[in-house]
């Protein structure tokens, strides 16, 4: 195995995906997307940008015209009160709202260059380079630990001869590791909430994406798993772009470089997390962060 | 129906209350330290000292308070920047109420029978009246988050230290006397106490602009002229 | 301390209680003295038939001399019901997954589910008769045969395969689906590798309770299998069932005969017993239903 480069530049003729720091030949999939021809940058991180997003729910407009930038390797947090549009924007952003039947989007979103709303994009492959963590765990009830960590791999047909090794990888990515590595073959609902959705991100992780979508990560956990999965994500952006959205505006302070504020669609604020949360600019993200309004 | 967090609201007008009213301590207190210096009342200058004790408590309490909605409540915003001016404030009247001490320390010192000289006298006497403006003009500035007012302390204060150098000068002038020299040095004395309060009202007036605008400026006065911009 | 104010609960409410409780203890016995009739008559009169020449033997045929076993019988159910499972199973889970995944709320699915509630109330006789005049009167591949008996029988199982496993499918939480999604697979692969596993357990009992069903349907047997006294394997020729080998049996003048159509029908009553008993084996162990 070659000895792991720390800035690595993918070869330009083979496939490639983005390597994070020791990635090896051997790790990319025969099966990946090719990125650069694509449009997606080579190497160092992901920007997602939004243009004019509107999105429906039949006759009901959820998403009101938002433009955003997501920048690389940032954790970007999306607030606002409940029914705002914010996870419905989200999942426009990895193309999960159009699953929903009689649900629709309108616009533009793009992961660097590539508009993945273009004509002619493979959605599948468009999640695999955007993944999704939800709110509940949901592991694969059906599946061990291990497979649940490779189901990303299996569900797209990637192909890999060292799949141990990226789930082993994922596992010690996500700090789970040490409390499953006695026990892979044990089915993945076996353990308790917040490993399950440790196990999740993982499972996530593995398939190797340029961005990562949570949706409420830790709704369903209590504190001390809460604050893991936070650390986590601390650790993860140094090689994914990551957006969070979150009803907890104490969880956005602590993990979130940038906030935006949504309300009824739109957004309203997006600045910094610290000017957020000392100075907001607008009147209404004074208010609601404040807890005048909720 | 009650609005959202009804409590920490409660508790944060009454921790500005509080504060608020530890400003007009400090305005009862400077005025009895100023009459006791006038008349060489060395009675009035020992409750002076002995109520210093009201103002100390008033600190503790506004500080505990403080801690204890840090914690509980974990305010942001606008909230957050006025819990930290509130802590700051009470901090500047803790320290204008030592100065006011100070000055009524002075009293018994400075002699009973010296002769005084009237200009000296009249200056202090000006002196207390424009720093007894300036910690009202703070109290209404804090309370109605009025940055014009705020802004205006500066103002008044430049009259205030230019009040404290005309003292030293005609202190050192009458420095020949040897009956009043004495009694002089402790004008100077009391002169430099009262600037200080001035300077506290202009660290309240910061304060206040911080809580409006979100940004720290610190005010120019008389010692640094120039503005430096700061944000917070 | 009588100041507490909850009061004792009044003798009339306690008559009312006693006497709802009455009523429904009652109306429960006098709906379950058939069903205790029926396994009882069926223990009295069949037990004693159950000889291991019963298992062993076929139905001779002769109006005089040994009656015979029914082994051509159990195995002729066995194999009719089982091609009539190899052909409605697969395609009524079909349809379902078809009405869960893909067809959701169109018009077309909601079409198709309406129709398929209208056969499960179709007589069994009529789906005989349909394959009698389609199948046996044309004398496509022969007249009376097995395999057109398993298409009958399948007609009959499809509707109550493609309701419970759709109601399976149903109860796959979402979560999953949509996890599996956003990994980036395609439907085909969601479904093959995430619901049908899930589902599972749903879906074998399912399948067993319309076994179970199709077993002990007669009617559309006698009108495309119709009968026959010897054990064979070929689905092509007429064949003997346990449901045609009962109704020819019970009318029988000789006794003999007739005792054994009442252990024919307890060896019915049996299989379909223990197929109930296994699918709710399985569903117990099933995470789902």
């Amino acid at each position: 195995m070659t000895p792991p480069d720390t800035d690595t530049q993918a070869e330009p003729k083979e496939q490639s995906q983005m390597s994070s720091a020791g990635g090896s030949p051997a790790e990319q999939a025969d099966e990946a997307p090719n990125l650069a021809e694509m449009g997606v940058r080579e190497g160092a991180g992901h920007a997602i940008n939004v243009k004019g997003l509107h999105a429906y729910y039949g006759n009901t407009h959820a998403v009101k015209g938002i433009d955003i930038t997501f920048p690389a390797n940032e954790v970007t947090a999306i607030i606002g009160p409940s029914g705002c549009g914010k996870s419905t924007m989200v999942r426009c952003i990895n193309r999960m709202h159009e699953e929903i039947p009689g649900a629709r989007a309108e616009g533009s979103v793009s992961l660097d260059d590539l508009d993945i709303y273009g004509s002619g994009i493979d959605v599948t492959s468009v999640r695999r380079m955007i993944g999704m963590v939800f709110q509940k765990p949901n592991p694969f009830p059906t599946m061990s630990i291990f497979d649940n960590v490779a189901a990303g791999l299996r569900l797209t047909g990637t192909k890999s001869d060292n799949l141990r090794e990226r789930v082993h990888k994922s596992l010690r990515a996500v700090g789970l590791w040490g409390e499953v590595k006695s026990r892979l073959n044990e089915p993945g609902i076996g353990l308790s909430g917040g490993q399950q959705q440790r196990l999740c991100i993982a499972r996530t992780v593995a398939v190797e994406p340029e961005v990562i979508l949570m949706d409420e990560p830790c709704s369903a956990l209590d504190p001390i798993a809460t604050l893991r999965v936070e650390e986590l994500i601390d650790e993860l952006k140094s090689r994914y772009t990551i957006v969070i959205v979150t009803h907890n505006m104490q969880q956005a302070a602590r993990v979130a470089d940038s906030t935006v504020f949504m309300l009824d669609g739109e957004v309203v604020e997006h600045a910094p997390t610290n000017d957020i949360f000392t100075h907001p600019k607008d009147e209404r993200t004074e208010r609601y962060v404040t807890g005048k309004f909720g | 129906m009650k609005e959202t967090r009804h409590q920490f609201r409660e508790d944060l007008k009454e921790l500005e209350r509080q504060v608020l009213g530890g400003l007009d301590l400090v305005v009862s207190q400077l005025d009895r330290a100023q009459e006791s210096v006038t008349y060489q009342d060395i009675e009035l200058a020992g409750m002076v000292v002995a109520d210093d004790d009201r103002i100390d408590g008033r600190y503790l309490e506004v500080h505990q308070g403080i801690l204890s909605l840090l914690a509980r409540q974990a305010p942001v915003a606008g909230d957050l920047r006025i819990v930290a001016a509130l802590l700051h404030v009470i901090r500047c009247i803790e320290r204008m109420g030592d100065q006011c001490v100070n000055i009524a320390k002075l009293v018994p010192l400075s002699g009973y029978e010296s002769p005084k000289d009237k200009q000296i006298l009249d200056s202090i006497e000006r002196m207390g009246q424009l720093a007894r403006s300036q910690v009202t003009q703070a109290k209404e500035a804090l309370g109605g988050r009025n940055v014009e007012l705020a802004q205006d302390l500066v103002r008044q204060d430049v009259e205030i230290n230019r009040l404290n150098r005309e003292i030293f000068k005609r202190a050192v002038e009458i420095g020949d006397d040897i009956d009043m020299r004495e009694w002089g040095m402790f004008m100077i004395l009391v002169a430099r106490c009262l600037e200080r309060i001035g300077d506290n009202t202009v660290d309240i007036a910061e304060q206040v602009v911080f809580v409006v605008t979100g940004l720290f400026r610190e005010m120019a006065d008389a010692a640094s002229p120039a503005e430096t911009a700061r944000t917070s | 301390m009588s100041d507490i104010g909850i009061a004792a609960i009044s003798p009339a409410r306690r008559r009312k209680d006693r006497l709802m409780r009455g009523m429904l203890i009652g109306g429960t016995v006098i709906a379950l003295i058939p069903l205790v009739l029926i396994i009882y008559y069926l223990l009295l009169k069949g037990l004693g038939s159950l000889t291991g020449s019963f298992f062993t033997s076929d139905p001779t045929g002769s109006f005089f001399g040994p009656p015979g076993g029914i082994r051509s019988a159990i195995f002729g159910t066995l194999e009719i019901v089982a091609l009539a499972s190899l052909i409605s199973i697969p395609i009524g889970i079909g349809v379902a997954l078809y009405l869960t995944e893909y067809g959701n709320e169109s018009t077309f699915a909601n079409v198709v589910r309406y129709f398929v509630d209208v056969m499960t109330g179709v007589p069994s006789i009529v789906f005989g008769l349909f394959i009698y005049i389609v199948l046996v009167l044309s004398g496509i591949g022969g007249s009376f045969t097995g395999w057109k008996g398993s298409i009958a029988i399948s007609l009959l199982m499809l509707p109550i395969v493609v309701r419970s496993a759709e109601v399976v499918l149903l109860l796959v939480p979402g979560a999953l689906r949509e996890a599996a999604l956003a990994l980036g697979a395609p439907r085909w692969r969601v479904v093959t590798r995430v619901v049908l596993p899930t589902a599972l357990p749903g879906l074998i009992t399912g399948s067993l309770l319309a076994i179970a069903r199709g077993m002990g349907e007669t009617a559309p047997l006698l009108f495309t299998v119709a009968t026959a006294n010897a054990l064979t394997f070929n689905l092509g020729s007429q064949m003997n069932t346990l449901p045609t080998q009962i109704f020819q049996d019970i009318t029988s003048p000789r006794n003999a005969i007739v005792s054994r159509a009442w252990g024919a029908a307890l060896t019915l009553v049996a299989i379909i017993l223990i197929l109930n008993l296994i699918a709710r084996a399985i569903a117990r162990r099933s995470r789902l239903a």
